[in-house]
Formats: C-alpha cells, structure tokens, sequence
C-alpha cells in the first residue's frame, strides 16, 4: 500500500484548476500553498500497480507543469518480510 | 477519534513535501485550516454580540460567501473596546463541527428516525393537543434557556402563558441567575444592575465574591487588571474558597470555608458600624430595614413550599442583630482570620476609595443565595457606595441573554414580560398586548425549574419541549431527572444543534439555527441589549427555535397571535414586546436603533441610555428631586435586610468528608457542546478532572492523573485527579468542571435550593473520595 | 510530445540529503594518524567554536519559524495562536512568565529557540486569548474553512513599498513581528531601523473591502 508525496508545480495561472482536478483524482489528496503557485499531493494506492497507473494519469493532466517526489513508503514490503524495498528498483 | 497508522503515515508524507516546499521556497505557507473554495479573500465584517457568556462581547463576523470566516473584537463596542477571550475568537467555528444536526428526527418504534421538519411540527402539536385534552393544559411545558433569543422567549411564553393558559415556563437560568433576581428584588425592588461596566474604570478596590472571573469573565476581569496598570491607585481582592487563576492575579487571596460568606458579610457591616464608617447621611435618606423569617429549609422534599415576610427593623435592632457576627467569631466559623475580615471592612469603609464588588454563580448557586446577595448590598448601602461611578455592587451574568429573555422577558413560571401573573393589572397588560380575552393567563405560578423536571417524574408533566440547553447534564441530582425524562407516556422535544445527552432522551428532535444563522437579540449582564442579523444561512432544514414555536402555535390555532411572516418577524416581535415596557424605569430602544448601535442600554429614554440606575444625574426615572431614588420599593428607599448564617443543606461528615464544588473553566462554555466542537479549545481542555488538595492527595497516596471514584449519597463518577493543576481547592473540598458529558458530576450533586430564589446550589455538597 | 519525460523529475529529496550533509560535517572533526594533534591551533579553534555553536545561534535565526509553522498555530488569518510549547500546568501564574520571554524576544536556552515579540503587551492576562495544546485528537470532526492568508509581496508598482495586509487591531506594533531573530524570515524586514513605517507601508486590507470615496455637494 504505497504512499507517496510530490511537489506539484501547475502551469501558469492554472493552480486552482488544477487542485480541483486532483482532489477529484481518486486515491489523491492536494493541498495548495497560500502565497506561492505549488501545491502538495499526497497519493494512497492499495497497491504497486493502481500506484502505476495513476502515475500515468497524472501525467496526462494538462494543467500541470511538473512533479516531483519528495516521500515514499510501501508498507506491503515492510510487512510481507519479502526482501528490504530496494530489489525492484 | 483515533488517528489511525495509515493518516498518520499520510500526514507524515505530507510535511515531509511541505519541508521541502519551504526550504526550496522561502516564505510559502501552507495554513493548517481547510481552504473555502473560490474564496477572493474578500471578507465583509458583520457586528453580533459574543454567543457565550453574559459579558456580551461585542464581535465582528468575518463572512466569506455564505460562511463565516474570521472574527474580531468590535472596537465600536464599549464592552469590550475590540478585546475577545479564546471562546469568542473561535466561536465561529462552533457553527461547522461534523455532527451538525440538519434534519428533523421522529422515535419510531424506539429509533430516531429523520423526516420532514414540517412533519415532525405536526406530530409536536397532534402531541401537545392529545396531551392537553387528556391530561390538561398544566401537563404540557416549555423549557428554555438564557440562551434563547429575545424574540425566542417572547413567543414562548405568548404561546404557553397567554394562547394556552398554562404558566408551565422556565428557562434554565433559574439555575444560574434566580438568586441575583430575588436578590435584586427583596432589596431594590426592581431587577438588574444599577451600575454598569464603566464602574471599572472609576473602581479603586474590585472584591470578587466567590468568583474566578480570569476564567469566567476574562474580558472583563482584563479590563480591571488594565485600570490597575494604568492607575496604580487600584486594588483587587478574591475572596473565594479556592485558589484559581483569579486569586493569582489579585493583590490579595482571601479563603473562606463553604457557606461562610453570609457570616463575612456580616462581620464587614459589624466592622463599618463599630468604626462609625456609616454614610449617614445616604442611610437616613435612602435605605429602610428589614427582616425575614428564618431557619427556611432546603427544597429537598417534593412540593416544597415556602413564602418570606418581610418586617420592618430600625437600625439599632440591625445593630442588635450583628453582634453575633464580630470579626473574632466569625474566624471561627468561616476560617478567615479577623485582621482579613477588618481589611475588607476598612476597603468598603474607606470614604476616599470607591468599591466595586463582582459575582456570578458563588454567590446565586447558593441555598442562601438570595440572602447573600442582600448582605452584599447590605455593605454597599450602609456606606452608601452604589449607583455611582465606580461604586457598585455587581452580579454578573453568565448567560448570553440570561438578562434580556429571562429577567426581562419573564420567561419564569411566575412572571410576565411586564410584572408577574399574581398581579391582575399585569395580566390585563398581557392579555391586551397579545389580544387575548380576558382571565386568559393563569394568576397561579406553577412549577419552578426543579419541581418542573420532579412533577415530570411523577407524571404531572407528561410533555416537555426543552429548547437551547441540556438539562440531562446540568440537572443536579440528575438521576431522578433523566430516569423521569425517559419514562412510559413521557413526551420530550428537544431543539438543539448538536446531539448532547438530551437529545437522547427526546422523542422529537428539531434541528436549529445557532447564533447568527438567525437574527435576534440578546441582552447582557449591564441591561445592554444587542441585536444580531441573520448573517449566514442555518444548514439543511435548521429553523430559529422563535420560528419553531411559531409554526406549532398556528397548528394549534393561534394564527391570529402569531402573524408574522418570515422575513420581518424579529422586528415585529420586538416592536409588540417593547410595549410591555413603556415607562422611564424600563424603556427599551426601538429596532431602528438596535440594528444600528453595538448594543444598546436600558432605560432608553429620549435617545439616550441610562448608564447609573437610581441616580438622579443619570437616571431620568429619579423624580424625588433628591441624589438618589430607589423608586422600586414602596417606600422609595433601599431596603437592608438582617439575614443570618444558616448552614448548608449537606455538610461534610465522618463518612461523606468533603466538600464538592463544581463550575466552570475558560476553554468551555456550559456544557461544552459547542466549545468542544472547536478544535482549539478542545485541544487545550480535551477533559474533565478532580482537583484535589495536595495535602488531601497525599494523606490519601493520590497522584495526578489517578482515577478517582467520587460517590455522594445520590450517586458516583470516576474522574482523573489534578493535582496543583488549573486551580487548588482548600483541604477537605473537591472541584470538578461540568462541562464533560463523559463524567457526569451531576449525577452527584445535590438538588437543595434557596426557598426564595429555587435555584440550586450547585457549590456545596458532600462526598467521599476512593481510588478507582 | 513525450509528457511523462517532461514532467516526472523525481527528485530525491530529505531524508537522504540531510544525512549526508551531516557526515560531510562530522569529517574533518578525525585526524590523520601522522600529524600532530591540534598543530594549528588556531584552526582547531576556529573550527570547534564553530562546532560548538548551535545553528540558530550563529544564524540569529533558528530557522523553525517560518510562515508555515506561523500559520500552523492559526485557524484563520489574524486569529489568536496556540501555544506551542509546554507551560506550567496551572498556567496561572504571574503574566511576567510570558512577558520575561515574549516582551523582549532574544533567545531562550531551555528551548533553544529565537522567542517571537508580542505586538500587545499591555495585555496581561495572556491566557484570556492564547491556549496551549494538551492533545491532537478532535471531540468531534470539524467542517471548519477559512480564506488564504494574505500573499506576500503585494507591491502595487514593482519594487514599491508593499502595503499592510492585516488589520492593526492588537497588531499594530510593526517592530515586534517585523524586526529581530524571533520573526518570521518570510516577513522580517531588512531596514528596521527606520522607525516610521507607516511612512511608506500603507493598510490595504485585502479581506476589507476598500470605501468607496464620494463627494459631499
């Protein structure tokens, strides 16, 4: 059950659009910043390949300039014991 | 609510990318609030008085859209000159917690089942008809509450005492404010203060008569202690019996034992009258003595009944009578020692000082409560400093609208907005205003609020509508209430905004507006009565608890008295009411002005307020052409009444050996169901405790945060200790918040009360301690 | 155009950089065997009073305060903030408890931290408006929204003097907030010793609307 943080940078004058369109994204959760153009994304998966896929949405979205990952946690390889999270990379 | 693994994961993800932003980005912020949605950051401010306590605080309303936002103190308000306390600048968010009750709610078979609020109207008045027809119209009642708008308790009682007949209304500040109206009354003659909250900023000595005002008061307690920074001629003395944040800030903490104030009180005017610190001069001209009867009983048996005579004294039989309270005497009883006792006395003697003295539920949650506020005033008459700038003797209020819709309105089994319904002139007023034929109002006062929720025990009561309060926690001896409440063939309707333990003994729950949701009026503890719009909508079908009366009153007939419609009906209620009180001594300002001023004080006469009642310079009801007219009492005099010690109705002994004191704390308002809801207040008070005396703790082997079980002979509750924590009780006393509906103190108290007042003394019963 | 090549520049961020910085630092703390210990020793003295000052105080800034941790305590825009650190558990005590650290500012050892100025101190009674926190758990959930914080920088002309976005009420005390180690970096000013702000910062509350202006006939 992964769980992932970004940064998100929206293009220009599009931030608000943009936070809509990711909080009606499901599995995602965006907060914005008061003062700045960028916004944070939180993204819960209940697994590696609904994470994929909607890292593939993600990058279909027009409104968003960049993403970039600053967090994240898988807890299925923490606690099924299979290996220490590194051997798919 | 439990934060789960996973959320706490996810926050943690989410200040880890907001670490990031910020060192990337200096200077963004991300606010830990929820943002409204197309919010320009464009808020219009609109005025209300505070929705908490009876300072009456004026705010200012920040509304973005149709939500409100932000909120500041109003500057233009001279209660509180732009200062707000914790509750009030959080009190917006009261209105958004989670559990916001939107729909109607019907018992159906046993379960709470939502319907239409038109429908559940029809089944409050098929119920109240069947009710009457079957058992009465003494069977069915109102309950309301100093939280209920102006208009709230006008329409209440209009439909219970005038419409049907029966004089089965009280509100629940017969439980906080009872014994400052009797008060007001046997010594005055006419109710509310005389001075106003000016008087702090003239006081040199303030003495805070079992009253924690830092916490209850703040606004007001900060405005004394910003005349003693500036003035450095001003001095502040707690006289209370535990050290709270109060005794803290004073100059000097005096502790009394439970009960002895009356004898203080008299001691102080031994002290005044031995020094010959007498003003004669006002004493000759303006005050009469009396007394009353004595050894008066405590209420506890059911149909109680009790009726003082008032004698009349000279004052050399006054003098006769204080003997038994000399300073040294007094220590004995009381524990303050004599020295202390003379202090005061020289404060209040002192021609060159002028004395304020503050209280609020001390003294009134007293089972002599009216006596004592008279002994207060005692000391204030005798040396004549009252009705003037910085001289005052001041019951505070700690209602919202204790003051405007239960003293004014009369929203009491005996009273009427003008007068009370013994009185026949008084119900002719009344029934010629609501256009009623005449011997349409009962002239026999029924049940006070205590006998009211016994008679619904025993089933002379089979229907209640409780609106704005929550008796199932504030109930002293609340087993007998709530077991009352729940009985076969017992119908209760419950008007609230949340659920609270009341709403789990209702039949019918209707969903309110709260606060500015609805536009009303309160009035404050300094006879200020502030009007409110309605300044953001009331959620899903949510109705003002005055339009909820309204719509049962036409179902049951009474279109003709209840007119209105819904958009001009505050206005119109208030223009009918005001009527009522057409008179110098009581003029209220027209709508007009209310909608425009931050609060307005009564008597409003040509234009102007009345800031000094009973002062000729000030008050425009004076007609003796001397300094002063206390035109209330028959003999245009302020009446000094001997009233004795008297023990409390349960006293600590061998094996119930403590004094239990409850109240209140600054974070939460009442019973907390709308402080509790507001995430910062919550936060900082998330529970209730005992405190404890930290010799008492550790005679017992008590440590912070042990369970304790504190059993009475009525019932138990099991709390964690506080230890030298928010305040400290004297040996042998306990303290415990009622705010907290997980430990029920109520279930513990005592339902004693003072004969003349009937309001609970909810300060003083006994109870022993074990370790859970 | 290849979007997902474009925009998915995973940058690993945190945890990772802040180690190695702290490694890189520890370094030259070890000596080589063959070379006399502390032979320059004016190096060596440079270098662990350097060791031994703490961050925030070489910086005059300890770096924690930033707008976010401002509005962090705030639960809408000019509301009064929580307290973030322990108190007494009585919390009743002297006002001067508050005031020692919060009249003046400068650093608190116990805390390790540059203490913010109150803009108010006239009044006392502190925990009239400010509560700490005892938990994070809610009663019940909240609803609650409120409108952004004001946006920095809100220069009308570029390189103007911004105007003030907040309301003056208890927060009229510019040189508190603006000025000093305790503020906020995002909102310290670099010319604080010109005393009379309002010269050139004007207020324009962005949450007021502005009063529309009419001529008297």
């Amino acid at each position: 059950m992964p769980v992932l943080a970004y940064i998100v940078t929206p293009r220009s004058g599009e931030k608000n659009k943009l936070l809509k369109e990711l909080n009606a994204m499901q599995h995602c959760e965006a907060l914005s910043a008061d003062n700045a153009d960028i916004l944070i994304l939180v993204t819960d998966t209940p697994d590696k390949e609904t994470e994929k896929q909607l890292e593939k949405q993600l990058n279909k979205i027009e409104s968003m300039e960049s993403l970039s990952m600053t967090f994240g946690y898988n807890d299925e390889l923490q606690y099924k014991g299979e290996g220490d999270g590194h051997e798919d990379r | 609510m439990k934060i789960d693994r996973r959320s706490f994961i996810k926050s943690a993800a989410a200040t880890s990318a907001v670490a990031t932003a910020t060192s990337l980005f200096p200077g963004i912020s991300f606010a830990s609030w929820k943002q409204l949605e197309g919010a320009t950051g464009m808020i219009r401010w609109e005025k209300a008085p505070c929705r908490f306590c009876g300072t009456g605080c004026g705010v200012l309303v920040g509304v973005s859209g149709d939500r409100a936002v932000a909120v500041k103190g109003d500057p233009a308000c001279s209660v509180n000159k732009g200062l707000c306390c914790v509750k009030g600048y959080h009190s917006v968010q009261a209105l958004y917690g989670k559990d916001r009750l939107t729909k109607a709610q019907v018992r159906k078979n046993g379960k709470m089942v939502e319907v239409p609020i038109q429908e559940a109207l029809d089944i409050i008045a098929a119920k109240m008809k069947e009710t009457i027809d079957k058992h009465g119209k003494d069977s069915v009642a109102m309950y309301g509450s100093g939280q209920w708008t102006i208009p709230d308790g006008y329409v209440a009682s209009k439909l219970f005492k005038g419409c049907i007949g029966t004089n089965n209304v009280e509100a629940n500040a017969r439980l906080c404010m009872a014994s400052a109206v009797t008060g007001f009354l046997t010594s005055f003659g006419v109710d509310e203060p005389m001075g106003c909250y000016e008087d702090i900023d003239y006081a040199n000595v303030f003495i805070t008569w079992g009253n924690n005002m830092a916490e209850m008061h703040p606004v007001l307690f900060s405005r004394m202690l910003a005349q003693r920074k500036r003035r450095n001629d001003v001095t502040i003395i707690d006289f209370a019996t535990r050290t709270t944040r109060t005794s803290q800030a004073s100059d000097k903490s005096i502790l009394f034992k439970p009960q002895t104030d009356l004898a203080v009180a008299n001691a102080i005017c031994y002290e005044i009258i031995r020094n010959d610190w007498v003003n004669w001069d006002f004493v000759n001209k303006h005050v009469s003595f009396h007394k009353g009867k004595t050894n008066i009983g405590y209420g506890l048996e059911d149909k109680f009944k009790f009726k003082d005579k008032a004698e009349g004294i000279d004052f050399e039989q006054f003098k006769t009578f204080l003997k038994d309270y000399t300073p040294e005497k007094v220590e004995k009883m009381s524990g303050v020692p004599a020295r202390d006792i003379r202090y005061l006395a020289s404060l209040y003697g002192d021609p060159t000082k002028k004395v304020t003295s503050f209280w609020c539920m001390g003294m009134n949650q007293h089972t002599r409560g009216t006596w004592i506020n008279n002994l207060v005033y005692n000391i204030h008459l005798l040396v004549g400093k009252i009705s003037t700038p910085g001289n005052s003797p001041f019951s505070l209020t700690g209602q919202p609208s204790a003051c405007g819709t239960v003293r004014e309105v009369g929203t009491l089994t005996h009273k009427l907005p003008h007068g009370v319904v013994m009185k026949p002139k008084a119900r002719e007023l009344a029934e010629k205003i609501w256009e009623l034929p005449a011997g349409s109002i009962d002239p026999k006062p029924t049940y006070h609020t205590v006998a009211m929720f016994r008679a619904l025990d025993r089933g002379d009561i089979r229907f209640m509508w409780i609106q704005v309060t929550n008796p199932m926690v504030t109930m002293p001896k609340l087993k007998r209430y709530r077991d009352g409440a729940l009985k076969e063939d017992r119908f209760i309707v419950v008007s609230d905004v949340y659920p609270t333990p009341t709403t789990d003994v209702a039949d019918v729950i209707l969903p309110a507006a709260m606060w500015v949701e609805q536009e009303g009026m309160f009035g404050n503890s300094e006879r200020r009565t502030q009007h409110f719009d309605e300044i953001v909508p009331p959620p899903g079908e949510a109705m003002s608890d005055t339009w909820q009366i309204i719509e049962v009153a036409r179902r049951l007939g009474f279109e003709k008295q209840f007119p209105w419609s819904q958009e001009e009906y505050i206005g119109k209620i208030w223009e009918e009411y005001r009527r009522f009180h057409d008179s110098p001594k009581h003029n209220m300002a027209p709508y007009k002005v209310l909608k425009a001023r931050s609060g307005v004080q009564w008597p409003f006469v040509n234009g102007k307020e009345t800031r000094w009642r009973f002062n000729a310079k000030h008050d425009p009801a004076c007609t003796s052409g001397e300094d002063f007219h206390f035109y209330g009492k028959k003999d245009n005099r302020a009446w000094i009444w001997a009233r004795p010690y008297e023990p409390a109705a349960e006293s600590p002994d061998q094996e119930y050996n403590f004094w239990l004191n409850t109240g209140r704390v600054i974070e939460h308002w009442h019973t907390g169901s709308m402080t509790r809801r507001v995430p910062v207040l919550h936060n900082a008070m998330p529970s209730a405790y005992v405190e404890i005396n930290p010799e008492d703790a550790a005679d017992m082997g008590i440590v912070n945060g042990e369970m304790i079980k504190i059993i009475s002979r009525r019932g138990e509750v099991t709390m964690p200790a506080s230890i030298n924590g928010r305040g400290v009780p004297t040996r042998g006393q306990v303290f415990v918040p009622f705010f907290d509906e997980k430990y029920l103190i109520n279930e513990v108290t005592l339902d004693a009360f003072c004969p003349i007042s009937k309001q609970p003394d909810y300060k003083k019963c006994a109870v022993k301690l074990e370790k859970a | 155009m290849n979007r997902s090549e474009r925009n998915t520049s995973r940058i690993k961020l945190g945890f990772a950089a802040f180690c190695l910085s702290w490694v890189l630092l520890a370094l030259p703390a070890v000596a080589a065997d063959n070379i006399p210990y502390g032979f320059d020793s004016g190096g060596e003295k440079i270098f662990t009073r350097y060791n031994e000052t703490p961050f925030s105080a070489m910086s005059g800034t300890d770096g924690r305060r930033n707008l976010n941790s401002f509005y962090e305590l705030r639960q809408y825009p000019g509301s009064p903030p929580r307290i973030p650190h322990k108190v007494f558990p009585s919390f009743s005590g002297e006002q001067a408890d508050c005031i020692a650290c919060h009249g003046r500012g400068g650093y608190d050892v116990e805390q390790d931290t540059y203490v913010p100025v109150t803009p108010h101190p006239e009044n006392e009674l502190c925990y009239q408006c400010h509560v700490p926190k005892l938990t994070d758990e809610l009663f019940v959930g909240t609803n609650w929204l409120s409108i952004p914080p004001p946006k920095l920088g809100n220069s009308q002309l570029g390189g103007s003097p911004p105007p003030i976005p907040h309301s003056l009420q208890l927060r009229g005390d510019c040189i508190a907030c603006h000025t000093g180690s305790g503020a906020v970096a995002g909102i310290r000013v670099d010319h604080g010793s010109r005393g009379n702000c309002r010269q050139c910062h004007v207020e324009f509350l962005a949450t007021e609307p502005a009063l529309e202006f009419t001529r008297n006939k």
